[in-house]
């Protein structure tokens, strides 16, 4: 994008200067409206919803059980935490060279609650310019009572927001009566206050500078832009040379471009900038500089889009090409991570087993030339009922178990711990030995899984 | 023209802001990640009973000491990496 060559008044800008964005109504607001809602709607409605008698999305990291609908994760499942953290990321990416910081104007927390606390801001303050007065205005009854009603807002939303993040961690249900009862353990009022007040500081008082100084995905998304990606940006051809003039002024005979200068554009950005300077890094491509745009394109009778969604292509007179290379890229590798997370999901055993050699012995010799090993097993019943187990031991002849019942049970999500001890004839061990256990689930062969171990005798 | 500087110039953070500001942020996510990578390998009542059989630590606690442990050591790093970056002696035009 070029840079407007004026000279810039860089120099006078004020050190701190906070941004009052102004309101704006259009298509894109009405779009951000509708995200704002949804996501912010999803957020705060989830914790409450049930599946049969339990709560449908709760990470129960006391039990160390995550529950998502119909499936309990266990921490030995965290694979499949990075597997869609992965696939969040190749999401992230193809948007991004799709249609540019999407994420950034729409979907990204910051900005989702930072418009939320804005809308507070304004049923309580008003306007843009009533409360830049407000905010210039010496201390008064008025200025105290708006403040206060915002701050009230602000705490409370902020508050709410800490509870329902502590809501997926805890039961909610539970939780909102203990609450009630003002009977909130130590660590679960701690982080309701900290993520609460997380949410105040973050969408309330540091808004547009976390994008700019703190967000690390602000700085790279622009590696994943090429001369397809759509940004938004200002037809400078069309609007320059710009300038005020009166809705009856021809401006072709003026020498007037379609810009008049009305600097909405920038009244509305909440971070700040000037759309006409090009495109910026600062700019979160939340679109409202469009609708402020249109809405006075369409008051002047002039054709809309002086600042439009459009790419670099576009702008030079050529094509834009939506299907290209890095396209097939970030969409294969997407489809590959989702086929195998799915496949993995719905081909997983609902069995974990772990063995542990007890290492305090090398192995005892029993009456009647016997060698024997002592482990302990776990099982881990990954399914929600309760189930029974045969377990069997392999890898050296003569190998048997003992003190293990023929079957096991296990509770629906249960571990059971089980001390076991393998022995065989001293004639079939030599030194260090492969062996392995295996659990089978009595109902269901397929629900099996093997573990490897060792088996130690005497070197003879 | 000038461009209305009333309108311009979102307000900026000093440097030193920027600074302590990246730092705590970038090491809260660091120890976000260590903290769910660590604890989904390591049971932290495991873990304190391993250290000391008669210490009593309850999950919630033990998550909470390991968050805020990975958080002041990344946070370290990060403050010293930022503070020697900042404070290297300037390169001289010859090998810019």
């Amino acid at each position: 994008m070029s840079q407007s060559d004026r000279p810039r008044a860089a120099a006078l800008y004020e050190s701190a200067k906070k941004i009052y964005p102004r309101e704006i109504k259009g298509r894109f607001e009405n779009l951000s409206k509708l995200a704002t809602y949804s996501l912010l709607g999803l957020f705060y409605a989830m914790p409450w919803l049930m599946w049969d008698d339990r709560q449908a999305f709760l990470f129960d990291l006391p039990a160390r059980k995550f529950y998502l609908l119909g499936l309990t994760l266990w921490p030995q499942d965290f694979i499949y935490l990075a597997w869609l953290l992965m696939m969040a990321a190749f999401s992230l990416f193809f948007f991004t060279a799709l249609a540019g910081r999407l994420w950034c104007g729409f979907a990204c927390p910051q900005t989702v609650w930072t418009e939320a606390f804005i809308w507070m801001e304004q049923w309580t303050e008003g306007t843009r310019s009533q409360r830049m007065k407000l905010d210039k205005a010496p201390w008064s009854w008025n200025k105290l009572r708006r403040k206060g009603s915002k701050q009230f807002l602000w705490i409370t939303f902020s508050m709410w927001t800490g509870f329902t993040f502590v809501g997926y961690f805890t039961p909610i249900r539970e939780l909102a009566v203990d609450i009630a009862a003002f009977n909130v353990g130590g660590w679960t009022l701690f982080w309701g206050v900290f993520y609460g007040f997380a949410t105040y500081g973050n969408a309330g008082y540091m808004r547009e500078q976390v994008c700019k100084y703190m967000c690390p995905y602000a700085r790279f998304q622009s590696v994943m832009f090429d001369k397809d990606t759509l940004v938004i940006s200002y037809d400078e051809k069309r609007g320059e040379p710009r300038g005020g003039r009166k809705r009856s002024v021809d401006r072709k005979a003026e020498g007037l471009g379609d810009c008049i200068d009305c600097t909405l554009c920038v009244q509305v950005c909440p971070t700040g900038i000037d759309i006409r300077d090009g495109l910026q890094y600062e700019c979160i491509a939340c679109a409202a500089c469009i609708d402020a745009c249109d809405s006075i394109m369409d008051k002047m009778n002039y054709p809309r889009g002086l600042v439009r969604y459009t790419t670099e292509h576009a702008m030079q007179g050529e094509k834009t090409r939506v299907i290209r290379p890095r396209m097939f890229v970030y969409a294969g590798l997407l489809t590959v991570l989702m086929t195998a997370l799915i496949t993995s999901m719905v081909t997983r055993t609902p069995l974990i087993v772990d063995v542990i050699r007890d290492r305090n012995t090398l192995y005892r010799e029993l009456p009647g030339d016997l060698i024997e090993n002592a482990y302990t097993i776990k099982i881990l019943n990954q399914s929600n009922e309760p189930r029974r187990f045969r377990l069997s031991v392999d890898g050296v002849p003569g190998l048997e178990l003992d003190g293990v019942d023929a079957e096991i049970p296990v509770d629906g999500g249960g571990v059971l711990s089980l001390p076991v001890r393998a022995r065989t004839h001293r004639n079939n061990t030599y030194g260090i030995m492969d062996i392995t256990f295996t659990a089978t689930a009595v109902d269901d062969d397929s629900v099996t899984k093997t573990e490897d171990s060792r088996f130690l005798g005497p070197t003879p | 023209m000038v461009i209305q500087e009333e309108y311009r110039g979102a307000r900026q953070w000093s440097r030193n802001r920027q600074a302590v500001a990246t730092v705590v942020w970038i090491s809260f996510l660091a120890a976000a990640v260590a903290t769910m990578l660590f604890f989904a390998l390591f049971d932290p009542v495991e873990l304190a009973a391993a250290y000391d059989p008669e210490l009593e630590i309850g999950r919630q606690a033990g998550y909470a000491i390991g968050f805020f442990f990975f958080w002041f050591i990344s946070a370290g790093c990060s403050a010293v990496t930022a503070w020697l970056v900042r404070t290297a002696p300037k390169r001289d035009k010859q090998h810019r």
